[in-house]
C-alpha cells in the first residue's frame, strides 16, 4: 500500500476541516465522527459571563492557569453596568484580567466579543476556539474551529487547557448564482435554518463551498457563520481564500501564523446540499423561533414598534451600510424607535468617518455605544403588545422584554426599508 | 448520583429554547434556588412553581436549543427536577447537563409513549426507561465523559483531579 | 419688579405683584420626563376621574432617562405614557434618545422668553436663563391644575441677587462658580426665593453657560433663577425659535432698574478655583484640593449639567492624540440629537472614540443609572451630572463626584481626580 494505514491497518480518507482541527490539538494524526478527544483550544473567551467562571475558580481552589495568553475577555452584554450586580460582576472580571496578567482584554467599551476579537486578530484559520457563547460558530468565517460551552467548561478549560470533544460528521453545503438585489446572507441563512430546521445541523459541522462564494464578501461569512448556530452547528467553516487572506494578515500579530486549513480534497461528508442563491427572496423568521420563517412578502403590512440594528449577526460596518443606503435623505416612521448598535468601537469608527452614523442619526435613528445592546436585552426592552423587527440572530419569547411581546427576524435591508414604513417592508423596493 | 429514578413526568413539546428555561435578566445568578424561581417563568408566572410538583422532564427534540447558558440546567436542577429525557438535546445543553450532574437520557420513543403526570422508572446504568409497562433503551453517555456526571459534576471532578 | 415678578402680575393679569403675594397665572409650558409623565398620568387617571386635559399643546413629554428601557418595567411605563399622549392628543412627545429634556425642548424651539413654564423636574429652573419664569412642581399639582386648567398658583418669591464681578482663573468654567455658589449659600441658602444671577461676569457668559446657573438654583432651595435678559437672550431665543412665528412675538421682561432684593451676594470670580461637589450631596462642594488624588473609574460628560456641546468641545480638546487613562472609562453623553450631529460632524466624536471614549445616545446619562452608570462599591465617578446622592448611581458606598467639564477631561486622562488648571490641551 502506498499510503499509511490507520490504526487498525485499514485505508486513511481524506479528512474534513473540522477533523484536521480536532486531530491537530488532540495531537494524534487522524479522527473518525464519533471518536472522543480531549482537544487543547488555542483560545478560550468569555464575556459579561467571565465572573462566573472567575467563582467556579475559585469553587475548586484553583490558582493557577495552564496558558494566560489562551484566554480572552470582552465585556460586551450589559454594557455598561445598570445596576449595582452587575457593576460588581464587571470588577470581578476586570480584576481577574489584571491579576493574570491576561491580555487579550476588552472593556464594556470595546464592542461585542466575536467581532472585537476577529478585528484584532486573536482569531485565525485552522484555531480551535471555545467560549462562554453559542455564536463562537462566526469564528468559522475565518476558518476556525468555534464552538459554545457553559461557564464552568471554561473555568475548566482556563485551568486544565483541554475540553473532550466529540468529532463531528459534516455537511457540505455548496452555493450557486448571485443575490438578487436586495437580498443578502441573512436571507439565505433564514431560508436554510427554516428548511433545515433548529435542530437540521444538529451535532454537526458545516462546510460551505461553491461558485458564490469567492465573491462573499468577509462580513457576509460572519453573518453566516453566526446564524449556522441556529440550525443546531457545532462549529461551522467558509474555507480560507485570498479574501480571507487580505482581511486578516494585517491584523496578525504575527503572518507566518497564518495557515488555512483546508479539506482534503477526498474527505468524508454526511450530506451535500445546495442552495442556489439566485432563487432566494427576503426572508423573516417570525415570533417566537428562528426556525419559523417566511418570505417577506407573507408578511408585509405587520406594524411594528421598534427596529433593532445591529448583534454580531448583522451589526457590522456593511450592515450599517445597507441600512443607511436605504434610510439616506429620508425620515423613518413616526411610530418606529430605530435602534442601531455599532458591532465594535472599530465599525463605529469606520461609520463616523464616512458618514455614516449622520445619515443614520439624520434619519432618525438612535444609535447606542458599541456592544451586544438589544439583542441581549441590553436596552430595547419591549412592552405587552409590542412588536420589533431585529437583525440579531434569535427571536425567542420574551428575549426582548415582556413574554407579551414578538420579534422578527431579517436583512439590514429589510430592516432599513421597514423602518420608512413602520411596518414590514420589501427592501427590494429600493434596490 | 443513584443508577435509578423515577417518579412524574411534565412533558413539554420540541425545541425548548434556553431562554424559556431561564431568561437572559436572571443570569446574574448562579445559585440553583434562585434561579429555580424564575425557570419557564415565559411559559407564564405559575410554572416554577407548577414544575416543582413533577420530578423528571419529557420533551421532544432540540431540547435546550439557543443559548450556551449554563443557568438553563442550574434552574432545571434548582427546581428539583431529578432527570431530562429528550428526543434529542441541544449540545450545548447536554454538556451544560453533565458538567452540572444533571442526568440526560436521549429517548425519542419515550417521548412518544407518555403524557403529562406519568410514571416513569430510568435505571441508567443498563439504558433502559420504563414506562407503563414497556422499556425502551437509551444510548449510554460514554464512560469518558459520563465520569463528570457520577462525580457530580465538572466542578466536583476538576477539585478531585486537582487535589491528585 | 423684577422680570420674575413682571411676569407673573401679567399672567395673573395685574398690574403689580409683590414678594408675598399669591397670584393665579396661566402656564405656557408643562414640562415632563419619563419618569415624571408615568407619574402625573398616574394621578390623573386615578385621582381625576372624568377630567381632561385643557390644552394638550402646552405639555411636553420627553423621555430622557431611557433611552432604551433596560427592564420591562420600564418598557411598560414608556408605553403607557405614550398611548396616554395619543388618547389626549399630546403632540410634544420626544421619543428615547431624544436627549435631556430642557435641552430637547430649548432646541425644539418650545421655550420662549416670557412664557411660564412648570416642570415635574427641580432642573427646570434653567429656562430663567432664557427670560421665562420656570419652577419645579409637584405630580400632583401639575395634574390637578396644570393639566385640567392649565393654570398654576404661585406664592410671588422673594429675589436674592448675585452679583458675579472678576475674571476666572485659567481653567476655571462656570459650572465651577455655580457649583462654589451652591457651597457659599448652602443646601438651605435660597429656600423658596428666586436668584438673579447678575453682574459683569454673568453679562460675559453667552446664554448656554448662564444657564448653568438657574440649573443649580434646586441644590440651594430655589423656586426659580433667572437672569436679566439682554441682547444675548434674545438673539439666542431667536436662534432657537428659527422660523417659528414665536420667534418675532415673544415679550422680553427686563428688571425695573429699581427692583428690589431680600438680599444682595457679591462674589469675586476672580478667586474661585476650580470646585468639586463631593459625596454624599451637592452642598458638600469643595475646593478642587480635597479630591485630587482620588482614583476614578468612570468620567462622564452628560446630564442636564453637562453634555452641551461647548462641554464635548472642551473635552475634545484635550483628546488631540491623546487617550483616555487605561483605568478610567469615559463616557459622553450629548444632550440633544442636535449637539450629537454637531459633535459627530465636528469631528468630536471622532477625536473622543479614537482616544478611547465611549459616545452614548442623547439623553441623561447615568442618570440614575437607568440606562447606564451604575457603580460597584468601591468605584469612583466624576461627572457634569447633577446629583451624586448615595444609592444613585449602583452601590450606596460608591462615591460619585460632580464637576465641570475641564476637570472631568484631567481626570480622564490621568486616571485620578485632577485640577484642570495643570492640564494643557493637546
Amino acid at each position: 500500500m502506498s499510503q499509511p494505514g490507520g490504526p487498525m491497518g485499514q485505508p486513511v480518507m481524506g479528512q474534513t476541516i473540522a477533523e484536521k482541527i480536532l486531530a491537530a490539538k488532540a495531537g494524534v494524526s487522524h479522527v473518525t465522527p464519533g471518536q472522543i478527544v480531549d482537544a487543547y483550544p488555542d483560545l478560550v473567551m468569555s464575556h459579561t459571563a467571565t465572573w462566573r467562571s472567575v467563582s467556579v475558580m475559585k469553587k475548586i481552589g484553583a490558582t493557577r492557569l495552564y496558558d494566560p495568553n489562551r484566554l480572552a475577555i470582552v465585556l460586551d452584554h450589559i454594557s455598561p453596568a445598570k445596576t449595582e450586580k452587575y457593576a460588581a460582576d464587571q470588577q470581578t472580571s476586570r480584576n481577574f484580567a489584571r491579576e493574570y496578567g491576561i491580555e487579550k482584554f476588552y472593556d464594556v467599551d470595546a464592542g461585542i466579543a466575536h467581532l472585537v476579537l476577529m478585528e484584532h486578530g486573536h482569531v485565525k484559520p485552522g484555531d480551535l476556539i471555545v467560549g462562554t457563547d453559542s455564536h463562537c460558530t462566526i469564528y468559522g468565517a475565518l476558518g476556525a474551529l468555534g464552538s459554545g460551552i457553559g461557564y464552568t467548561e471554561v473555568a475548566s478549560v482556563w485551568v486544565t487547557g483541554k475540553l473532550w470533544m466529540k468529532v463531528p460528521t459534516t455537511i457540505k453545503l455548496t452555493l450557486t448564482g448571485r443575490f438578487a438585489a436586495g437580498v443578502s446572507a441573512k436571507d439565505l441563512m433564514l431560508h436554510l435554518i427554516g428548511t433545515l430546521g433548529a435542530d437540521g445541523c444538529g451535532y454537526k459541522s458545516v462546510e460551505f463551498y461553491g461558485s458564490a462564494l469567492p465573491e462573499m464578501s468577509i462580513s457576509e461569512r460572519m453573518t453566516m457563520a453566526n446564524l449556522a448556530m441556529e440550525m443546531g452547528s457545532k462549529c461551522v467553516f467558509i474555507p480560507p481564500d485570498e479574501k480571507t487572506r487580505e482581511w486578516l494578515l494585517p491584523r496578525l500579530k504575527n503572518p507566518a501564523s497564518y495557515q488555512p486549513v483546508l479539506a482534503d480534497k477526498d474527505a468524508v461528508y454526511e450530506q451535500s446540499i445546495e442552495v442556489d442563491l439566485s432563487k432566494l427572496t427576503p426572508m423573516i423568521a417570525c415570533p417566537h423561533q428562528v426556525e419559523n420563517t417566511k418570505p417577506v412578502t407573507e408578511v408585509l403590512g405587520t406594524r411594528i414598534d421598534q427596529a433593532f440594528l445591529g448583534s454580531c449577526a448583522n451589526g457590522k460596518y456593511e450592515d450599517l451600510v445597507v441600512a443607511a443606503g436605504i434610510l439616506k435623505g429620508r425620515k423613518i416612521d413616526p411610530g418606529v424607535r430605530l435602534i442601531v448598535t455599532p458591532g465594535s468601537k472599530e465599525i463605529m469608527l469606520e461609520a463616523m468617518r464616512s458618514g455614516i452614523l449622520a445619515t443614520l442619526v439624520e434619519s432618525g435613528a438612535l444609535v447606542t455605544n458599541p456592544g451586544c445592546g438589544a439583542c441581549a436585552g441590553d436596552g430595547g426592552t419591549m412592552a405587552d403588545g409590542e412588536v420589533s423587527l431585529s437583525t440579531a440572530n434569535r427571536n425567542f419569547v420574551g428575549r426582548m422584554g415582556s413574554n407579551k411581546s414578538s420579534i422578527y427576524l431579517s436583512s439590514p435591508a429589510t430592516l432599513a426599508a421597514s423602518a420608512l414604513k413602520g411596518e414590514i417592508a420589501d427592501p427590494r423596493e429600493f434596490f | 448520583m443513584q443508577d435509578t429514578i423515577q417518579g412524574r413526568i411534565y412533558k413539554f413539546g420540541d425545541n425548548v429554547n434556553s431562554d424559556i428555561i431561564i431568561a437572559g435578566r436572571y443570569l446574574i445568578y448562579i445559585e440553583p434556588a434562585k434561579l429555580a424561581e424564575h425557570a419557564f417563568e415565559m411559559l407564564g408566572e405559575g410554572f416554577p412553581a407548577k414544575l416543582r410538583s413533577f420530578d423528571i422532564l419529557v420533551a421532544g427534540r432540540n431540547f435546550g436549543c439557543g443559548s450556551a447558558r449554563e443557568q438553563a440546567s442550574t434552574a432545571i436542577k434548582g427546581l428539583g427536577i431529578k432527570a431530562v429525557v429528550a428526543a434529542s438535546f441541544a449540545r450545548t445543553f447536554y454538556r451544560n447537563a453533565i458538567n452540572d450532574a444533571l442526568p440526560i437520557v436521549e429517548c425519542p420513543e419515550l417521548y412518544e409513549a407518555v403524557a403529562e403526570g406519568d410514571e416513569i422508572s430510568i435505571d441508567l446504568a443498563k439504558g433502559v426507561v420504563a414506562h407503563a409497562g414497556s422499556q425502551y433503551g437509551f444510548p449510554q453517555i460514554p464512560e469518558s465523559v459520563a465520569k463528570i456526571l457520577k462525580l457530580g459534576g465538572l466542578a466536583n471532578y476538576l477539585k478531585s483531579t486537582l487535589r491528585a | 419688579m423684577n422680570m420674575v415678578e413682571k411676569i407673573l402680575a401679567r399672567k395673573s393679569g395685574q398690574k403689580s405683584v409683590a414678594p408675598g403675594d399669591v397670584v393665579v397665572t396661566d402656564i405656557d409650558l408643562m414640562v415632563m420626563h419619563d419618569l415624571s409623565a408615568n407619574f402625573v398620568m398616574k394621578v390623573f387617571n386615578n385621582e381625576m376621574e372624568g377630567a381632561s386635559i385643557r390644552d394638550p399643546s402646552k405639555l411636553v413629554f420627553a423621555f430622557d432617562h431611557n433611552f432604551a428601557p433596560a427592564t420591562r418595567d420600564a418598557a411598560e411605563a414608556l408605553a403607557a405614557v405614550r398611548k396616554f399622549a395619543a388618547k389626549h392628543k399630546v403632540q410634544h412627545l420626544f421619543d428615547s434618545g431624544c436627549g435631556s429634556i430642557h435641552h430637547v425642548i430649548m432646541e425644539a424651539g418650545l421655550v420662549t422668553p416670557g412664557m411660564i413654564i412648570i416642570g415635574c423636574d427641580s432642573h427646570t429652573p434653567i429656562h430663567g436663563a432664557l427670560g421665562a419664569f420656570a419652577t419645579g412642581v409637584g405630580n400632583n399639582s401639575m395634574a390637578a391644575l396644570g393639566f385640567a386648567h392649565s393654570q398654576g398658583w404661585f406664592k410671588v418669591p422673594e429675589t436674592i441677587k448675585i452679583h458675579f464681578h472678576g475674571t476666572p482663573m485659567k481653567a476655571v468654567q462656570p459650572r465651577d462658580i455655580s457649583q462654589f455658589l451652591v457651597g457659599k449659600l448652602g443646601e438651605d441658602g435660597a429656600i423658596y426665593k428666586a436668584l438673579e444671577y447678575a453682574g459683569p461676569y454673568i453679562e460675559s457668559l453667552d446664554v448656554n453657560d448662564r444657564a448653568l446657573f438657574p440649573l443649580q438654583a434646586i441644590d440651594v432651595g430655589g423656586k426659580c433663577g433667572f437672569v436679566n435678559p439682554d441682547e444675548k437672550t434674545v438673539r439666542y431665543a431667536q436662534q432657537l425659535l428659527g422660523s417659528k412665528p414665536a420667534a418675532s412675538k415673544f415679550e422680553l421682561f427686563k428688571n425695573d432698574p429699581d427692583c428690589r432684593y431680600a438680599e444682595v451676594v457679591d462674589i469675586d470670580v476672580s478667586r474661585i478655583e476650580p470646585q468639586v461637589a463631593c459625596p454624599p450631596t451637592v452642598g458638600n462642594v469643595k475646593p478642587i484640593d480635597a479630591a485630587v488624588g482620588t482614583p476614578v473609574n468612570v468620567a462622564e460628560i452628560g446630564g442636564s449639567t453637562g453634555g452641551r456641546l461647548s462641554d464635548i468641545r472642551a473635552l475634545a480638546r484635550h483628546f488631540v492624540n491623546r487617550r483616555v487613562h487605561p483605568g478610567v472609562r469615559l463616557q459622553v453623553v450629548p444632550a440633544s440629537r442636535g449637539i450629537y450631529l454637531a459633535a459627530l460632524k465636528e469631528g468630536l466624536f471622532e477625536t473622543l472614540h479614537v482616544a478611547g471614549a465611549n459616545i452614548f445616545p442623547p439623553s441623561c446619562g447615568s442618570n440614575q443609572a437607568f440606562n447606564m452608570g451604575a457603580l460597584a462599591e468601591d468605584e469612583v465617578m466624576v461627572s457634569t451630572q447633577a446629583r451624586n446622592f448615595p444609592g444613585r448611581n449602583g452601590h450606596p458606598k460608591a462615591r460619585h463626584f460632580l464637576a465641570s467639564a475641564l476637570t472631568v477631561a484631567a481626570s480622564a486622562l490621568t486616571g485620578k481626580i485632577t485640577d484642570p488648571r495643570t492640564l494643557e490641551a493637546s
